[in-house]
């Protein structure tokens, strides 16, 4: 068989609107992320016993479980067991982000252990409450230093987005695969598929490894 | 609201197939999946251009395109060019060349941190490249390359859930079949949920066990990839 990429091209313009609206997916599950895994690393450097385990527990589930049926519990299970009637995109975006979590709260964590402890206790010695501690002086200067490896995550996130087909949400990976039962042209198709994502994940990794450099570069 | 849980038990031969599935891709992907790793390693870190870029593209290709679109590829394309596989040796295929790119840059790692002054040292000494890769960076090489090598494994294991959008009967394949079948879709994505979970962390008890033997000296462990 011979491939026909000129024929698929002019009918790809709904992968290309999937492409972006794969990011726009990534972008709110990445802040997703964020929010989830600031909220563990409190929680895990919290004094209450509870807290602390609750935060071991939920890093050990989601990095102890895979990723699509976390997506599938989420949306067939989680949401209808607690009430919740959210559409597939909230709640892929939902499962995305809390398992992205888990993962930021790691590299939160090593962000945290740079934070020299005199900051404490400078904190305290102004009277600075331990709320006003965190969200004040330390965590500004984690979220800082730990840039690079965000936008790594991000990569991951996108990666992770072609799962969010299973429960219907039409970004790339489902634009090409409704393209490729309409064309039967899955070879063309998949391959400018693989392309799109090689594009985004590799462009944004280069960018993480240029902010990793740069980082290394003038600290210290 | 009230849970089936007969649906789960008088299902349970379909799951306990299904983990079978699941553990023997893992257990035959992450064996080919290290030996590529190994290999593409070596061309990796290769003086030679020639060896080296292919390594090189292997590897960026590889870790900058998802999984799925990876085993749709293969899944939808090998018939159009008259190769016909089943969806389980596809998904050992392409789980062993998704895990070699990874395994690859954990080794890339490790021998970048072993190799640190000792290159020097061994010139100093005029050791050959080869002896000196086999006798001074490769047994150092251990204890640096276990952690992450560890989290790529487990990461495996985990991303053969993937293959039962390619029609193979593991674990998620069978909850689905459960699902679509009784319409208990809490119950079943539960089960396989706690099942993966018992094996992530039966794996990293294992994992953990034998790392303790070989323990030696400062290890940096890098996020695991997904």
């Amino acid at each position: 068989m011979e491939l026909q990429f000129f024929e698929i091209l002019p009918q790809t313009g709904p992968m290309f609107a999937a492409a972006l609206y794969t990011i726009f997916v990534g972008i709110i599950a990445c802040g997703v992320g964020i929010a989830v895994g600031t909220v563990l690393l409190m929680m895990r450097n919290s004094r209450l016993w509870v807290m602390r385990n609750f935060a071991g527990l939920y890093g050990s589930f989601i990095r102890g479980t895979p990723v699509l049926v976390q997506i599938l519990v989420f949306y067939y299970a989680l949401a209808p067991l607690i009430g919740l009637n959210i559409g597939p995109l909230t709640a892929g975006i939902m499962a995305v982000g809390f398992n992205s979590g888990a993962y930021v709260a790691e590299i939160l964590r090593g962000g945290l252990s740079r934070i020299p402890p005199g900051q404490w206790e400078a904190a305290k010695a102004l009277g600075l409450s331990r709320h006003k501690t965190w969200f004040r002086v330390i965590l500004p200067q984690v979220y800082y230093s730990v840039i690079p490896l965000l936008v790594n995550e991000f990569t991951m996130v996108i990666k992770i987005t072609p799962l969010l087909s299973t429960i219907t949400v039409i970004e790339l990976t489902r634009a090409s695969q409704m393209l490729y039962t309409e064309t039967f042209r899955p070879v063309e198709v998949l391959l400018i598929a693989a392309v799109i994502y090689f594009v985004i994940c590799f462009s944004i990794s280069q960018y993480g490894e240029f902010l990793q450099r740069r980082s290394q570069k003038y600290r210290l | 609201m009230s849970f089936d849980y007969m649906a789960i038990w008088s299902n349970r031969d379909l799951l306990i197939q299904g983990l079978l599935t699941t553990l023997l891709i893992a257990g035959v992907a992450i064996p080919i999946g290290i030996i590529i790793g190994i290999v593409v390693c070596m061309l990796r870190i290769s003086k030679n251009r020639l060896l080296r870029w292919p390594a090189m593209a292997y590897i960026e290709i590889i870790r900058n395109i998802p999984l799925l679109i990876l085993l749709f590829m293969m899944f939808y394309a090998l018939p159009f060019f008259g190769i016909r596989l089943s969806g389980l040796t596809i998904g050992f295929i392409c789980l062993s060349i998704y895990g070699g790119a990874y395994f690859a840059e954990v080794f890339r790692g490790g021998v970048e941190a072993v190799s640190k002054g000792q290159t020097d040292a061994a010139k100093a000494l005029g050791l050959k490249y080869g002896f000196y890769m086999r006798r001074v960076i490769f047994p150092q090489l251990y204890s640096y390359v276990f952690p992450p090598a560890t989290n790529i494994a487990l990461t495996l294991i985990k991303e053969t859930s993937l293959l039962s959008m390619v029609t193979v009967a593991e674990l998620t394949y069978a909850a689905h079949d459960i699902n679509g079948r009784t319409f208990t879709p809490v119950e079943t994505f539960a089960t396989i949920a706690l099942i993966y979970w018992g094996i992530s962390i039966l794996f990293l008890k294992l994992t953990a066990g034998l790392q303790s033997r070989i323990e030696v000296g400062h290890i940096s462990q890098p996020l695991a990839i997904r």
